[in-house]
């Protein structure tokens, strides 16, 4: 804290701040101070925003944000923003803004309004603060405290089932956090804690603590793999299905999930780096448990009959592509693998947004009862028609860039089977998908009328503030596709990292 | 040393006075001159930290000006100051709370927390084995006197407290009797310098180390605390958790770590680390069964002081300084964790008018800043970044971990984190249940469920100072 406080080590700071201080004045703000609660939120949002645009323009133009204070002997607090971490950021801030107007909409007139929207903050901020966070005990922290701030939002119902379900999230991602802490705390007392490195600091190591190094490992990413999803450390998250669609929206796109295929991200590039991964022969195993699950999960996701629960396992398959691009150790499918993290996000979000709409307005939760909303709801369906084409592979959308990158990359690296469970996992997401579309689309609608019908004859079809950010995010899924190829695109972004992470 | 003799008796004379005058002055007067004292202190406290963290070195005081053997020796070293610090700031904080808070405190508080904050001070400034029996003595006195404030239904619980705080007190005594026969001084410099490990030695060790370990509660002679410290007033309860099962502690940590032969030190150091492992586990196996808020809270501590086990046992086994820093740092993160967190259950019980943990649901929406406080001191003793308790974990792991063999130590560190995870969010999941309210009998005390929050908002404030007291308390070793 000796140096001058610049702009360029206060900015990670502000960033989390902008959505920390609405955060805790919202917890003060009474239950019926809604354009308050509102006017908070929105300005936080706003001001991250432009916040995460100025780091943005500084990172491309190779400018150093880093922001240190003492913590820990040889392990400080750093809040580093790189490229990276930019890319997290700035999907979970837009993201931010498109999930809290639909909350807002969503929650309209239900009880407990102030603590929700002021967990959901802390929620981003902590969110925020992990892909900001410059080293491992950093990131600890924040992942710790994510784990902490989902928990209310989680439980937010507060029936029987919300409950259960939030004790199964908390056993989960408590026991997630022990094994991450004593994996790094195992690291620290070998080499300490130093900050990230593109291409990983352990190398020079690696001959005195190889056993070590394996063990730290394995623990990080079994502490990972539960907030990833990668089986056998999955269950929570079908099981959460039953908090609100906003929050559901959070675990799976947002935030929760994406920390955890973040972390490994991060574990795997900056902290040990590719090379010296391959020398402990660790990607490989990693990369079968990434193939496994794919195929598992969406083999899982076939059965079930409830759409939400259909589309949780389908985050489960899908952000192990995450992992599955990491793990294969090369630059291609590293490109695809950061990519798919913004790609899976918004496409996810967007099915999610759509769900919750079905719910919200038709009263439907079930696959069967789909038939012919199109016809009720055309806007919606489109939309999460995009999602769900999106996450099968259907060019221009985000899913098929990310896919296509994946696939080059095993070959890349010569392991043709990948492609294989690529392929494979993408006809059963086909499989999985495609009648809910027809069913929606060419089905007819029931004889005797939808189970409730709310905001029937309205302007739109369903109440604006949950239509606006299905459709939102669906364009934007389509555009991010589309402009692949520009250097602002989440692609473009993504091989700007990779060109820094794999630099020899 | 000036600044600590001015914060050790500066309690001392209060609660002289405040005997003295006895019914004359009225609960109110009382408390305030007791703050007041207490405050005095602690600014008195930090004067002599802020010397010892300059310094960095021991200073010893005779008192009486005899020379050393005959004199009563204080010794002032920054762990000492440290505790100081530690302890007037705890009785700031209750004392506030007792006075300002709706639970009030019979008259008779005062000049008995004065007491138990003189004595403790004196405790952490004693070298000498006799001293610190006295200290020992009073300490256990006052705490019966505080449990038995609570009224009737305390008597039975203080009465058992007493007779076993008699018994762990003669135990102590004596081995002292036993070491002065065979070496003929009490100092714990001067023994440090001529024990040697002889059966007659290790009678008197193994003697005084059960005594100790009764009166602090260490795993396996715990049993007396958690209806000692459910029963007693919640104010009450704070302190005792908070404090007075730490003053046992440090002696047994100066007999161990400077007095016994290091030989010797090294044989007992691996059945205490065994002891602290299971104490953690099944103290938090308890705390998870038990079906009232407050014994759960004091479950917890058994629990916790586990933790502090283990670090003393392989600071002995392996003769690691770096040991001493977890032991203290997990003292204090606990002992402010768990102020809150009897504080919080205090509060939550007189306002929901339930003792029992079922009776908490909806605590989120009836009593909210009570409720987060009892979470976030909660979240403490798990052992979360950035709280005191984490920073505790972190020390004590480091050594466990570098070297491979010692990694079963770990695990026992990793089953102690989840195990607590385990107790405290089994409360906090059930205060979100909308289902079935429990509507609150009277409006919340808005002061003492903030001043509950305010000690776990400093054990999390803590971490940021970590560097700080970790380099602190390194300078102390011995």
């Amino acid at each position: 804290m000796s140096a001058l406080l610049t702009w360029t080590s206060a900015l990670p700071v502000l960033i989390i701040l902008s959505s920390l201080i609405p955060g805790l004045l919202i917890f003060a703000t009474p239950e019926h101070a809604r354009t308050r609660r509102t006017v908070l939120n929105l300005t936080g949002i706003v001001v991250k925003l432009i916040l995460v645009g100025l780091m943005l323009r500084g990172v491309s133009q190779g400018l150093e944000f880093r922001f240190e204070l003492n913590f820990l002997p040889l392990a400080p607090l750093v809040l580093h923003g790189d490229a990276l971490s930019l890319q997290f950021i700035t999907l979970s801030s837009i993201l931010w803004l498109a999930t809290t107007i639909y909350a807002i909409g969503y929650l309209e007139g239900s009880p407990l309004r102030s603590r929700f929207f002021g967990y959901f903050s802390l929620c981003v901020s902590a969110t925020v603060g992990l892909a900001l966070a410059g080293n491992l005990v950093t990131f600890l922290l924040f992942y710790e405290l994510l784990t902490l701030s989902t928990f209310p939002l989680v439980v937010h119902r507060g029936t029987p089932a919300a409950l259960r379900a939030g004790r199964v999230y908390l056993a989960y991602t408590l026991g997630g956090g022990a094994l991450l802490l004593m994996g790094i705390a195992l690291l620290h007392a070998l080499i300490a804690t130093p900050d990230f490195v593109p291409g990983g600091y352990l190398l020079q190591h690696i001959d005195n603590y190889s056993l070590g190094f394996q063990v730290a490992f394995v623990l990080m990413i079994a502490g990972l793999g539960v907030k990833a999803a990668l089986i056998p450390l999955h269950s929570w998250l079908p099981q959460a299905m039953v908090a609100p669609a906003p929050v559901s929206a959070l675990l799976h796109a947002v935030a929760v999930v994406k920390a955890g295929a973040f972390g490994i991200i991060r574990v795997v590039y900056d902290v040990y780096g590719v090379e010296a991964s391959t020398l402990l022969s660790l990607t490989q195993p990693l990369l079968w448990l990434a193939a496994a699950t794919m195929i598992y999960a969406s083999v899982r996701a076939l059965q079930q009959q409830d759409i939400k629960r259909r589309l949780a396992f389908s985050t489960v398959s899908q952000v192990s592509y995450i992992t599955l691009g990491v793990a294969l150790a090369g630059p291609v499918a590293a490109v695809g693998a950061i990519v798919h993290l913004v790609h899976q996000g918004l496409m996810k979000v967007t099915l999610f947004f759509c769900a919750g709409n079905f719910a919200e307005t038709l009263g439907i939760h079930k696959v069967q009862e789909m038939d012919g909303l199109g016809k009720r709801m055309p806007w919606t369906m489109a939309a999460f028609s995009v999602g769900a084409l999106g996450m099968i592979g259907v060019p221009p959308i985000a899913g098929f860039i990310s896919k296509m990158y994946l696939g080059m990359g095993a070959l890349e690296v010569d392991q043709p089977w990948v492609v294989l469970v690529l392929a494979g996992s993408a006809l059963l997401n086909a499989a999985y998908f495609l009648p809910l579309l027809y069913r929606g689309w060419f089905g007819k609608p029931p004889a005797k009328g939808w189970k409730e019908d709310n905001f029937y004859g309205q302007r739109f079809e369903t109440h604006w503030m949950l239509l606006i950010p299905a459709l939102f995010t669906a364009v934007l899924s389509i555009l991010v596709g589309v402009f692949a190829g520009s250097i602002f695109s989440p692609l473009g972004w993504s091989e700007l990292i990779v060109s820094r992470e794999f630099v020899q | 040393m000036t600044y600590a003799l001015v914060s050790l008796s500066v309690p001392l004379f209060c609660a002289l006075l405040l005997t003295l005058a006895g019914p004359k002055l009225d609960s109110r007067h009382a408390g305030q001159i007791a703050i007041v004292c207490s405050a005095l202190s602690l600014v008195a406290a930090w004067f002599a930290l802020m010397q010892m963290a300059e310094l960095n070195q021991t200073i010893l005081l005779e008192l009486g000006g005899w020379e050393s053997g005959l004199a009563i020796r204080l010794r002032l070293n920054p762990l000492s100051s440290l505790l100081l610090l530690f302890t007037a700031f705890m009785h700031v904080l209750i004392g506030v709370y007792a006075a300002f808070s709706r639970q009030g405190v019979s008259r008779d508080f005062w000049p008995l927390s004065s007491f138990l904050h003189g004595s403790l001070a004196a405790l952490w400034l004693s070298a000498d084995l006799f001293n610190l029996y006295i200290t020992l003595e009073l300490l256990g006195l006052t705490a019966v006197a505080m449990v038995a404030l609570a009224g009737k239904k305390a008597y039975k619980p203080a009465a058992n407290y007493l007779i076993l705080s008699l018994v762990a007190s003669l135990f102590y005594l004596l081995g002292v009797a036993l070491i002065y026969g065979r070496y003929g001084s009490l100092d714990v410099v001067l023994l440090s310098l001529q024990t040697q490990s002889d059966l007659l030695t290790r009678i008197a060790l193994l003697i005084m180390t059960a005594g100790l370990m009764l009166k602090a509660a260490l795993w396996p002679l715990h049993l007396w605390l958690p209806a000692a410290h459910a029963n007693a007033p919640t104010a009450v309860s704070a302190l005792l958790s908070g404090l007075v099962v730490k003053g046992p502690l440090f002696i047994l940590f100066l007999l161990w770590s400077e007095v016994a032969p290091v030989d010797l030190a090294q044989q007992i150091g691996p059945v205490l680390a065994i002891a602290g492992m299971i104490a953690l586990v099944a103290g938090g196996l308890s705390a998870m069964r038990s079906p009232y808020i407050k014994t759960l809270v004091a479950y917890s501590t058994v629990a916790q002081l586990g933790y502090a086990m283990m670090a003393l046992g392989l600071l002995l086994t392996w003769q690691l300084p770096q040991m001493h820093v977890a032991l203290w740092l997990f003292v204090i993160a606990h002992g402010l964790a768990k102020a809150t967190l009897f504080l919080a259950a205090g509060e939550m019980q007189a306002t929901l008018g339930t003792k029992r943990i079922s009776g908490l649901r909806g605590a989120t929406q009836t009593v909210p800043v009570a409720m987060f406080a009892f979470a976030v001191a909660g979240g403490s003793l798990i052992g979360l970044p950035p709280s005191g308790g984490f920073l505790a974990k972190w020390v004590l792991l480091q050594p466990l971990l570098s070297e491979p063999q010692n990694w079963p130590w770990a695990f026992g560190v990793l089953l102690g984190t989840l195990v607590s995870a385990a107790y405290i969010f089994r409360v906090v999941a059930i205060s979100f249940d909308r289902a079935r309210i429990n509507p609150p009998d009277i409006r919340p005390d808005r002061v003492g469920h903030w001043l509950a929050l305010l000690p776990a908002l400093m054990v999390w404030g803590m971490a940021l100072t970590g560097d700080w007291l970790i380099q602190l308390l390194a300078g102390s070793s011995v």
